[in-house]
């Protein structure tokens, strides 16, 4: 009889610990890392004073939706997610840090080959192309709402700093729910409690009301006069402007010049695959770089200001026949000298020089660097623009041209239908060999059609010919379509 | 999210896409508890024309650790008759056991880990003291530690 075996020991759940631990000794730690990276996230998170958790959750790597499928061999053979902080063992598998970790706490072994593996000796950076292939991957942002896609390297900044989804901490310090930062109330102010909803009575948060409006509300209901919907009374119109798919509305492109404008529900479908959308999207990816571009101008030239004066600072201090020497790089000759009561803060400035200098060196490197930051985002306003005009080229190019193959159509389209009828008006009529091409045709058809009363052969082989000359490929038989 | 959640969900979708012949879903209702039937490939006599359900669960270790997998027997699915399979459907296979069990397998794997089992067998036996086992056992599964070097399948 087999003997049962040892209770299960559950796993710890210290990500932290994990990842400290995975670090070979020996290897010189590379800031650039993305092992790096993530390890001082996490101390980050832990060390967040707030007894309400981290201001936002950890990023969920194990959960990321992938543009496209990622290649098998860039997969974690434990969770079967594209590697996240990946390691490459020893034996040369490799494994998210986290996974294999977990691993080993079962058995210290590869879980692929079993050859025995020590958290310390066995542990090594992968390759740096797997960081770079990783880090290239397309992926959306996890965040419910949010349609953002970017490259994994992209996607924490994204997620931490700028997506408008991400759920950070309610502002109010007493609560300890969380809320999307685009809801955060601007007088941050809490907008979990419960207060009844005017319309049905129901108690709802206040960060859920829209919702509850659009969807749960019960309150006196209306009929769309559109599409037949009922809706709650008081969002019909927000229905009507937002939602009906009866409603006439411009394409979403029509600012860049689509003219396109029908019912909703036809213009989205047209939206999939309009021919603006192109460009359309390359406005609006400029529009985003030149936010970006403005909001770090605006930052230089705060910096800017702050360095002037310094240096005014600085050379008034050096007028004023100063008892030290002002460190070369930072002698600044502009200045005019105000000669007065010393400030308390020179005062005080004056009695710790070195200290001064130094942070002036470093102030106008970062200024420097900052000028070189505002050129590279010159250059790169230059070449979006530049490429915006590359690719509007050849799409002008191919409406012209759709264009001319569209009159090329319709011309053909217009003498078979001119064929047909007066084939049909010959086999009413006068027998096979002679017809009118009708005077029914005279909408549709800019060649003037024969006397609506003549039925005589001779006319209708004027109206061919007369026909025929307005192909422009010039053939001599009806073309073949 | 568990870290069975996210694993599970990456198989299940993987299994709704395309199984290798012979296995198919029965149910996977929730991330505890599923469902498959298998059955082997060539004319084995003794499991021809039959198949086998299993019952997979798993805990929220998985991969970490070994789901528990069984036999069950059902009006038309027997349990397959083989020295390493009591006649309960506790199955002794040293991939399933703590020691045997790598966080790179998974259901399908597993799945055809049994069928090549079957396949390979020709003895029409239980384990031995088989009776004894199922009478007396009250053990889970995966708390069973047999003795796997004895095998010689
Ligand atoms: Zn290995
Ligand atoms: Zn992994
Ligand atoms: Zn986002
Ligand atoms: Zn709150
Ligand atoms: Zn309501
Ligand atoms: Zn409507
Ligand atoms: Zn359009």
């Amino acid at each position: 009889m087999p003997p049962p075996n040892t209770p299960d020991e559950s796993l710890p759940d210290e990500e932290q610990a994990n990842l400290a631990v995975f670090l070979p000794p020996d290897q010189p730690r590379r800031p650039d890392s993305i092992l790096e990276r993530r390890t001082t996230r996490t101390t980050e998170h832990q060390t967040a004073p707030s007894q309400r958790g981290p201001a936002i959750l950890p990023l969920d790597y194990q959960v990321l939706d992938y543009v496209d499928t990622v290649d098998d061999t860039l997969l974690c053979p434990v969770c079967r997610t594209a590697f996240h902080s990946p390691i490459i063992t020893t034996c040369g598998h490799t494994f998210c840090a986290t996974c294999i970790n977990r691993a080993l706490e079962m058995q210290p072994t590869c879980p692929i080959d079993r050859k025995p593996i020590n958290k310390t000796s066995d542990f090594h950076q992968p390759p740096l192309i797997i960081k770079e292939q990783l880090d290239r991957l397309k992926v959306k942002c996890p965040n419910v709402g949010c349609g953002h896609i970017c490259s994994r390297e992209h996607l924490e900044g994204h997620y931490e700093h700028r997506c408008e989804y991400t759920q950070v901490l309610c502002p109010s310090s007493w609560c300890e729910k969380r809320i999307a930062r685009r809801y955060v109330s601007a007088d941050s102010h809490c907008m979990h409690s419960e207060a009844p909803c005017q319309y049905c009575e129901e108690n709802v948060a206040e960060i859920d009301l829209s919702h509850h409006y659009d969807y749960l509300c019960n309150g006196v209901t209306a009929t769309c006069q559109q599409c037949e919907a009922s809706i709650v009374q008081h969002r019909l119109e927000k229905h009507i402007e937002e939602d009906c798919p009866e409603t006439e509305v411009d394409c979403q492109w029509f600012s860049i010049g689509c003219k396109v404008s029908d019912k909703r529900l036809i213009v989205f479908e047209h939206e999939k695959d309009c021919p603006y959308k192109i460009i359309g999207q390359l406005v609006k990816e400029r529009a985003e770089d030149r936010k970006l571009i403005d909001g770090l101008m605006g930052r230089i030239t705060v910096l800017e200001t702050r360095a002037y004066e310094r240096h005014e600072r600085q050379a008034r201090r050096a007028q004023r026949g100063s008892l030290w020497p002002p460190p070369s790089t930072t002698a600044g000759s502009q200045g005019d000298s105000v000669p007065g009561a010393e400030t308390e803060e020179e005062r005080y400035l004056r009695s710790s020089t070195s200290p001064e200098g130094y942070m002036l060196a470093r102030f106008e490197r970062l200024e420097s660097r900052m000028e070189d930051l505002a050129k590279q985002l010159q250059d790169m306003d230059a070449y979006q623009s530049s490429f915006v005009l590359q690719q509007l080229y050849p799409i002008n190019n191919q409406l012209v041209e759709l264009g001319s193959k569209v009159g090329v159509l319709n011309m053909h389209t217009t003498w078979l239908m001119n064929m047909q009828r007066f084939q049909q008006r010959a086999v009413q009529t006068n027998g096979p060999g002679l017809a009118n091409p009708g005077m029914s045709s005279a909408a549709e058809n800019n060649a003037p059609p024969p006397a609506v009363d003549d039925y005589s052969g001779p006319h209708y082989d004027q109206y061919y010919r007369t026909f025929r000359r307005r192909n422009s490929d010039g053939r001599d038989m009806p073309p073949r379509l | 999210m568990s870290f069975a959640t996210k694993r599970l969900g990456k198989e299940l979708s993987k299994i709704n896409n395309s199984l290798p012949p012979g296995i198919e879903l029965v149910s996977a209702d929730n991330f505890e508890e599923w469902f498959l039937d298998i059955r082997v490939l060539d004319n084995n006599p003794l499991y021809a024309n039959q198949v086998y359900r299993l019952k997979f669960k798993f805990s929220a270790q998985y991969p970490i650790e070994p789901p528990e997998v069984v036999f069950v027997k059902l009006a038309n699915r027997p349990i397959p008759i083989h020295p390493h399979i009591y006649s309960n459907g506790i199955i002794c296979l040293d991939l399933l056991g703590q020691q045997g069990w790598s966080p790179v397998q998974n259901v399908e794997s597993i799945c055809m880990s049994l069928q090549s089992m079957l396949t390979g067998n020709n003895k029409d036996e239980r384990p031995a003291g088989d009776e004894e086992f199922v009478r007396g056992n009250r053990l889970r599964p995966k708390d069973i530690d047999f003795y796997y070097h004895d095998n010689n399948v």
